[in-house]
């Protein structure tokens, strides 16, 4: 097992994270300022690659694959909108949309306190780890998982979609959430705001990076190794495996969460459409681009296939779903580890790549 | 004498017009007398009036079509009464034989009296609903007689019913007969109103009966309070158990689709571990096949469009199987060792299936014809009506779950399948070419989801969006059935089914879903190889 040395791709990359959001922070307000698009779209990157770092610890390296982490992201997103609702309400009279359209006076109840930005956090972060708590204890104590985890989780964020679209579910049905002015008592939209948010996305990435690095680095990230390439061996051997991967699941759930709290304030907008199996799929599809059990590649895999689409979006959107599925079966058959394959032809070197660039075994179903 | 009859002839028309006008036209019509009552005093007008009323209810054709003008000719005053009888002016024929002839001697128009004007109006009414050529002239009879419902002679409505050609008109003409009923003067007559309703129990009868507790005779008549009451409760009976087996039927129904969604998925799954995700752009192919199908029909045989949907069923199948194969032999043979990798390729083909199918053919939902075999239905108690495009699902799921079983049990493809199911090395040991096992196996779940899209699109919308919709409940119904096994397949798409039409209308059908995956989770608590699994041991 190696140690990260400077010259490892994650201290590379972890380094060049930190370099772009010091330029941008420090050009912020100068002539040589990115635009806000750009700003924008370099923010919203780095809250993909965060929630593609989140599913890369529970695929990558726990062998669980989850069809709904959008499911979670989806999670932080309302919270995060809750709070911006009510704190741009305290602040500034704003009546939220939505309860206008309801035909409610006041806020209900379990909005109470969502004004204060550390409880909505906190709010969050409970929320998160008892639902995927919940979910992860009953599956894995009943030992569903491999391809009948995978379509129960897309089940799980098909039919949250299903509940949100609902207007009476009352978080703004259909239409969403919007129409948030005031962060942390700062208005919103201005250049000023969205660089600090792309910054604050670029530094919280950092963070779960070296965090993960340093989880899957340790002899609890040998565990997960272990249960990945054979549970019922460390089961006999007396390790708890259950504990062990409900722990990373809730881990895995709240980095996703916090994936969602970046990325919402940043579009302005949170509605149903987060939940659609579709985005969760896509995030398996940037995790298996990029590469399986490198946190280097599900990062890799996030900008990159979503700067495609960001790209294409504008270019010729009707082609996109053509190209990502092609993109899909060309890694899906040519390169099974996504890009970190490219390592055998010695472009790039991941760390620990002779123990990776063997076919990765899956958990068995 | 003559006063007493047309006294007691009032009184029963009045009353509903029980025996006597029905009589009176039995026999046979003495024309002469009735043109002399006609131009006679208010009482023998009343009398003529009655005899026309009971002509439009019992009268042959020929007499109806002689009083059809006389009693529209005496509110119009334009029948001209002389000394050789009567003229119908606006003709020029005589009123009795309906031949031309003059005017003889001084002619005198008969004068309605108030009360007269009112029976006349029924009895032209009443004649115009029977004989009139047009539908419009009878719909107008029809709101005549809806006027004063009272008055309208018991068994008029019943017979016009009967003999109506129009199929809205005849509706209408039912509704007022009940009404008219309900509405009688004489109890007795209501209260075998009330029965004929009640042995029809629908929502409208219900609203219908329930208006006669405001009635004055509920308080003041027992025998017809406890009548009402009787026949409100063996409505609101009928209405109860139309809704259970409308429920039922619907489960039944949305369950033949899962399970035709699920059946060719469980194959595969129990075969190689391999969930399809294609499966649902594969249903919804085989939804675009059928329309083609039709379109073709249209183009090369007219004659024989009414049977597109059976015409289509080899077609669906072999495309849809066809595609299967090449998935298989292109891509899914080289994921086997890596199940969740499939999970992503199959994802690819069906993002890939859906965009083409959008560019090609467009969003816009697809127009089918609706073959007589699929069109209405029987309508049997309350609001239920048993209807025919739901019972071609079920038909169809039935046959195809005969059909699948029998090739499943009874070949030797399928013996090749169960043994591949159960034990892939062993059945490699022994022979069996289980490449070429998976590839046929892929391709019959394939060509079953093209069945699938061909048997719900005469319920569901055809869009390239469709698949959808059923992917996911299709999944649940694996996971609870178990992998790869018929029996599983066909109790879990049932339960799902039921278990969601049930909880609809309760709660909606997001709760339904939401009720429906918790259970499922849960059940997976107790049985996590759903509930067929196949004996061995547990990985």
């Amino acid at each position: 097992m190696s140690r990260i040395g400077p010259t490892s791709p994650i201290a590379l990359l972890i380094g060049l994270i930190v370099l772009v959001a010091a330029v941008m922070a420090g050009l912020s307000g100068t002539e040589l300022a990115l635009s806000r698009y750009l700003a924008n779209a370099i923010g919203q990157l780095a809250a993909f690659a965060v929630l593609a770092i989140s599913l890369d610890l529970i695929w990558g390296y726990l062998g669980i694959l989850s069809l709904g982490h959008g499911l979670f992201f989806a999670l932080g997103g309302y919270f995060i909108a809750m709070y911006l609702l009510k704190h741009s309400f305290e602040t500034t009279g704003t009546v939220p949309d939505f309860l206008q359209f309801m035909g409610w006076k006041d806020f209900p109840f379990y909005w109470a306190g969502f004004e204060f930005f550390p409880y909505a956090l906190i709010a969050a972060v409970v929320a998160t780890t008892l639902i995927a708590g919940v979910f992860g204890y009953v599956s894995f104590r009943s030992r569903v998982g491999g391809v009948y985890f995978a379509i129960i989780t897309q089940a799980l964020v098909y039919v949250a979609m299903l509940l949100m679209f609902r207007n009476d579910t009352g978080f703004g049905g259909n239409n969403g959430m919007t129409g948030f002015t005031v962060l942390l008592g700062w208005p919103m939209g201005t250049s000023g705001m969205i660089t600090a948010l792309a910054v604050a996305s670029l530094l919280v990435l950092a963070l779960v990076l070296a965090g993960c690095r340093w989880l899957v680095g340790s002899r609890f990230g040998a565990l997960m190794l272990a249960t990945r390439d054979d549970e019922t061996r460390l089961r006999t051997m007396g390790y708890e495996t259950v504990r062990l991967k409900l722990i990373v699941w809730c881990l895995s759930a709240v980095i996703a969460m916090l994936a969602g709290m970046l990325y919402v304030p940043q579009v302005g907008i949170i509605n149903p459409r987060v939940l659609s199996p579709e985005l969760s799929l896509e995030i398996a599809v940037w995790v298996a681009i990029g590469g399986r059990g490198h946190l280097v590649g599900a990062v890799v895999g996030a900008l990159l296939v979503n700067a495609v689409k960001f790209w294409l979006s504008f270019a010729a959107p009707d082609i996109w779903p053509f190209i990502l599925s092609g993109l899909i079966v060309l890694v899906v058959l040519v390169f099974p580890n996504g890009l970190m394959d490219l390592a055998k032809f010695k472009l790039v070197r991941p760390m620990g790549a002779k123990r990776i660039a063997a076919d990765i075994g899956e958990a068995r179903p | 004498m003559k006063l007493a009859r047309f006294a007691l002839l009032l009184a029963g028309l009045l009353a509903g017009g029980p025996f006597l006008a029905p009589a009176a036209g039995a026999q046979a019509l003495d024309r002469a007398g009735l043109i002399g009552n006609l131009c006679g005093n208010a009482g023998a007008m009343g009398e003529a009036a009655s005899v026309l009323t009971g002509l439009a209810m019992s009268g042959d054709d020929a007499d109806r079509a002689f009083a059809a003008p006389l009693a529209r000719a005496v509110i119009d005053r334009k029948l001209a009464c002389d000394d050789a009888g009567a003229v119908l002016t606006e003709s020029g024929l005589d009123a009795v034989t309906r031949t031309p002839r003059a005017a003889a001697g001084e002619a005198r128009t008969p004068v309605l009296s108030l009360k007269n004007r009112a029976v006349y109006e029924l009895a032209d009414a009443a004649l115009a609903l029977r004989a009139a050529p047009t539908v419009t002239q009878r719909a107008a009879a029809l709101k005549t007689l809806e006027r004063r419902p009272a008055l309208i002679p018991e068994g008029l409505l019943d017979i016009a019913a009967e003999a109506e050609t129009d199929a809205g008109l005849k509706v209408e003409i039912e509704t007022l007969a009940q009404t008219a009923a309900l509405n009688a003067a004489d109890p007795a007559a209501r209260i075998r109103a009330l029965a004929r309703i009640a042995d029809n129990p629908s929502r409208r009868a219900l609203t219908q009966i329930s208006a006669l507790t405001a009635d004055p005779a509920y308080v003041a008549n027992p025998d017809f309070r406890a009548a009402v009451d009787s026949a409100t409760a063996r409505v609101e009976r009928g209405i109860a158990l139309g809704d259970v087996l409308a429920t039922l039927y619907n489960g039944l129904s949305f369950a033949s689709i899962l399970f035709m969604a699920a059946i060719g998925l469980a194959i595969i799954f129990g075969l190689m571990g391999v969930i399809n995700l294609a499966q649902g752009e594969l249903i919804m192919i085989g939804a675009y096949v059928t329309w083609l199908v039709q379109q073709g029909l249209r183009i090369v045989a007219p004659s024989l469009l009414d049977w597109y949907l059976v015409l289509a069923i080899p077609v669906a199948f072999l495309v849809t199987a066809a595609i299967g194969i090449a998935l298989e032999a292109s891509l899914l043979r080289h994921l086997y060792k890596r199940p969740l990798m499939s999970l992503l390729a199959t994802w690819a083909v069906s993002l890939f299936l859906m965009n083409l199918v959008r560019v090609v053919f467009g969003t816009q939902n697809l127009q089918f014809e609706t073959p007589f075999y699929v069109t209405g239905g029987v309508p049997v108690i309350g609001d239920f009506i048993f209807t025919w495009n739901r019972m071609f699902a079920i038909v169809f799921a039935v046959v195809t779950l005969a059909l699948t079983w029998g090739l499943v049990r009874r070949t030797p493809f399928g013996l090749n399948i169960r043994a591949v199911t159960q034990n892939r090395e062993m059945a490699a040991c022994i022979g069996i070419p289980t490449r070429r096992v998976d590839m046929m196996a892929f391709g019959l779940g394939s060509g079953l989801a093209g069945l699938a899209g061909l048997a719900l699109s005469p319920i569901y919308s055809v869009n390239p969006q469709m698949g959808q919709n059923f992917i996911i409940d299709a999944f649940m119904v694996v996971v609870l059935g178990g992998v790869g096994t018929i029996a599983g397949t066909v109790v879990a798409a049932l339960g799902i089914g039921q278990i969601n039409v049930l909880i609809e209308p309760l709660w909606g059908a997001v709760a339904a879903k939401v009720i429906v995956l918790l259970m499922i989770i849960a059940f997976l608590q107790w049985r996590p190889e759903g509930l067929f699994a196949v004996k061995g041991r547990r990985k």
